[in-house]
């Protein structure tokens, strides 16, 4: 039972993808620890090092196992902004180093700033993708429970990863109840937006009665009544993960402080 | 009215939820589709009104087939109530409700209101048209979504558990309407888990099993034969039961029973 | 039988309601008792069983006048774990009886005892039996949200079993299950512990007479039968706002017909019918 139990429930409308990496492994506070410090990295390191960073990020990625769906995401969100970016900063402002490029004006130092933000995003965005696709969240939670960190908040963490796919098919049942009443959802797009509030006001009206419901399941259920909740199957910690920890924390806040520091 | 060639259906490739489904049904009958949770009831009722579309085979309601007319034109044809009326309800009063579907079909002004009020009374609520459908009991709620399908009048039924949680009253007003429709010529399916109701309500019995038509039968065929009952695991009707036990001919409603047992009595055996 | 939960002359109105749904109420429920709570659509049968399971009163929701207490303290003197480890309440509608907390079925279990910060072999334990209890073990990594109707109805009575509460108030426990997975709940339920108080509310009598071996009907606001399964399902109120099972309709033709004596009370399920009429099950 013991086995049966630790393993964890594969939901498709989470990025974690099951595996046995040393992120994988990791106590989910360290991987967050690490989030956080590749975030504020992000923020304070030129293109280089930001481009370095991404690289080393799709790396790990890749080694964890993980590679192929966070580069999908990276890639799908990427592509567009890269784009918008070129397009904006390259050749609509208009800068001092305006030059002739065929039949449109392009800005050197434009396309460099648009590169430095472009790579900033990036980073960041690879930081969280290698997080969420190595940490289960009902990991994160159990970690989050274990360190005593409010039980209202794990519950702000959960309940929309776990109830986005109850919410959207319900929106599927009220679609498809409507259309056999005889409402036309492939009319013209006038047609469609006066169709929104009857599949709109169910929804809400759906919504709010469940959470009504809910308050009382979880009062009958003994939510926080109790200032700490056991955690069953948690986490394995270390005292070297801890010292891990601290150091990326102190790291992330001098990265972020110390310039500031400088310019004063 | 309904004909269901050969039909097969299936959410992931390869594995069918149905399969060679294939009946037929005509103006008039009261059809009931039993058998487990799971069985496939759902699917079904979903091909029938256009929502889903057969991988092989075809549907064809009142001679249009759902694979080349759109769900909201078939809304014309065949009538569906879910059973969890809550997630149609949108309008804030009971009359708009029932109104909606009408309006689609371009019904207005006096017609409107005579068949407004017409589905009131038949579904219990005459005075209730203003007030919100969801400040009334969940019963009633679930009247008025079969009276807001009503209001179409479409040649065809669906109703998916339609008798689940109704007290004496709200079910009396569900079997008079589901007769009403009958007399009238409608076709009406039912999708149910009480059997009492089917035996009471249906002509004719659908029994689906792990994805197949395990059986088509006329409801007293259909419940004396116990293969059939076990096979799509629904229970044999308590009075039906009885009748047999005291070897009577299979009595499907207690009035039936009573009749049986009375010819017998004085026909002196 | 101690007296467990009671009701004193409970008086509640909803906000903006023209008339109190819940009209000076009283009962007495008892220690281990197996109570079936009959009622028409409207009458205030999920209102009457938030009351008996403490979710009520909440903030506005008050009563006008009387209380519900259990073991003599009125459900508002406890504190939230204490009345969770009391007394369990699973509603109508399945999807919503999960706590949104739990990404698995073991977890949806473990969830209550872990708020109730038991020790996690204590926890495991629990989670165990209940499982064992409603026959979910095979599903136990499965995400709730993904289960059907039926399941769903099981993992929220384990994840109340799991409280070990000492009254379990199920309202309208078997309205989503095919007749097999009804009979199935129903054997389980038979098997719970002989110490809990179980109360069901019901509006079809023929699955509540399997679960109980007393009967209240409530009607305008109030108790207005109580009695045996006999008493209670023959009372005139009940078959005017209930109607009757299948075979006390029969039964009722065969006495209006005059071959049932009138002063005999009438079968009501197939069994006590066999055995007045003396008859053999017909087949096996």
């Amino acid at each position: 039972m013991a086995s049966l139990t630790k393993k964890k429930s594969d939901k498709p409308s989470l990025l974690y993808t099951a595996g046995e990496s040393f992120l994988h492994r990791a106590n989910p506070l360290t991987s967050l620890c690490l989030l956080l410090w590749m975030l504020s990295a992000a923020i304070v390191l030129p293109t280089e090092g930001t481009a370095t960073l991404t690289l080393a990020a799709i790396a790990v990625a890749l080694v964890t196992g993980v590679g192929k769906k966070a580069l999908k995401r990276l890639l799908i969100t990427m592509v567009p902004i890269g784009i918008a970016l070129t397009v904006v900063h390259g050749l609509l402002i208009d800068r001092q180093d305006f030059a002739a490029l065929g039949p449109v004006q392009i800005s050197a130092s434009g396309l460099d700033y648009g590169l430095r933000v472009f790579m900033r995003v990036a980073c960041m965005l690879m930081a969280t993708l290698l997080f969420v696709t190595t940490t289960h969240p009902a990991d994160m939670l159990k970690a989050l429970d274990q360190r005593g960190v409010p039980a209202g908040i794990g519950y702000l963490i959960a309940s929309p990863l776990l109830l986005i796919e109850p919410f959207t098919e319900r929106a599927r049942g009220i679609r498809d109840a409507q259309r056999v009443r005889g409402l036309n959802l492939t009319g013209s797009w006038k047609a469609r937006a006066a169709a929104l509030p009857v599949l709109l006001v169910p929804l809400i009206t759906l919504a709010l009665s469940d959470l009504d419901h809910r308050a009382s399941v979880l009062s009958g259920r003994a939510f926080r009544a109790k200032p700490h909740r056991t955690v069953i199957n948690a986490p394995p910690d270390s005292t070297l993960q801890i010292w891990v920890r601290r150091l990326l924390l102190l790291l992330a806040v001098l990265q972020l402080g110390l310039p500031l520091l400088w310019r004063l | 009215m309904l004909a269901v060639e050969n039909v097969t259906f299936a959410y992931v490739e390869g594995s069918p939820v149905l399969s060679g489904i294939d009946f037929s049904a005509s103006k008039g009958e009261v059809v009931a589709i039993v058998g487990r949770n799971g069985a496939g009831k759902s699917t079904l009722l979903r091909l029938l009104n256009g929502l889903y579309q057969p991988a092989e085979g075809r549907v064809v309601v009142d001679g249009l087939s759902t694979s080349d007319t759109p769900v909201h034109e078939l809304a014309q044809h065949i009538g569906t109530v879910f059973q969890a009326p809550e997630q149609q309800i949108f309008n804030a009063t009971i009359r708009g409700e029932i109104a909606f579907g009408p309006k689609q079909q371009g019904l207005s002004g006096e017609a409107l209101d005579k068949r407004i009020a017409e589905v009131l009374q038949r579904i219990g609520l005459p005075d209730s048209g203003d007030e919100h459908p969801l400040d009334i009991d969940a019963s009633a709620r679930r009247l008025v979504a079969v009276g807001s399908v009503l209001a179409m009048q479409p040649p065809i039924l669906l109703l998916d558990e339609p008798q689940r949680g109704l007290d004496k009253a709200a079910m009396q007003r569900l079997e008079t309407i589901i007769a009403e429709e009958k007399a009238r010529g409608t076709l009406v399916l039912l999708v149910c888990h009480d059997m009492d109701f089917v035996a009471r309500r249906a002509d004719r019995v659908l029994a689906l099993a792990r994805g197949v038509l395990s059986a088509d039968k006329l409801t007293a065929e259909f419940f004396t034969d116990t293969a059939l009952t076990e096979a799509a695991g629904v229970e044999t009707p308590d009075v039906l039961s009885l009748s047999l036990d005291l070897g009577l001919p299979p009595c499907l409603t207690p009035t039936a029973f009573t009749q049986a047992y009375m010819t017998r009595r004085v026909g002196g055996t | 039988m101690a007296p467990l939960i009671e009701v004193h002359d409970l008086r509640f109105r909803y906000p903006l309601a023209k008339a109190p749904i819940l009209d000076g109420l009283s009962l007495v429920i008892g220690e281990g008792e197996r109570v079936a709570i009959l009622a028409p659509n409207a009458a205030g049968k999920t209102t009457l069983a938030r009351w008996l399971a403490g979710h009520l009163p909440d903030g506005a929701l008050k009563a006008e006048s009387g209380f519900v207490a259990m073991e003599g303290r009125n459900w508002s003197e406890w504190d939230v774990a204490e009345r969770a480890a009391a007394i369990q309440f699973v509603g109508q509608v399945p999807s919503q009886q999960l706590s949104g907390c739990a990404f698995t079925v073991y977890e949806e279990i473990a969830f209550g005892p872990c708020n109730l910060a038991l020790p996690e072999a204590e926890v495991r334990r629990r989670v165990d039996e209940a499982m064992v209890v409603c026959n979910l073990a095979h599903l136990a990594n499965r995400d709730p949200f993904t289960l059907s109707g039926g399941e769903q109805q099981r993992l929220s009575i384990a994840a109340a079993l799991a409280m070990h509460p000492r009254v379990l108030v199920l309202d309208e426990p078997t309205s989503n299950l095919d007749p097999e997975s009804r009979d199935d709940l129903i054997a389980q339920i038979d098997k719970l512990p002989g110490g809990l108080t179980i109360i069901v509310l019901e509006v079809a009598l023929r699955p509540s007479l399997a679960l109980a071996n007393r009967f209240l009907l409530l009607d305008g606001g109030r108790i207005v039968a109580d009695g045996t399964a006999g008493e209670v399902l023959n009372d005139p109120r009940c078959i005017e706002a209930l109607g009757m099972t299948s075979i006390a309709a029969a039964m009722a033709g065969l006495r209006d017909a005059g071959a049932w004596p009138g002063d005999k009370a009438l079968p009501l399920t197939l069994a006590e019918a066999r055995a007045s009429l003396g008859v053999q099950h017909a087949r096996g």
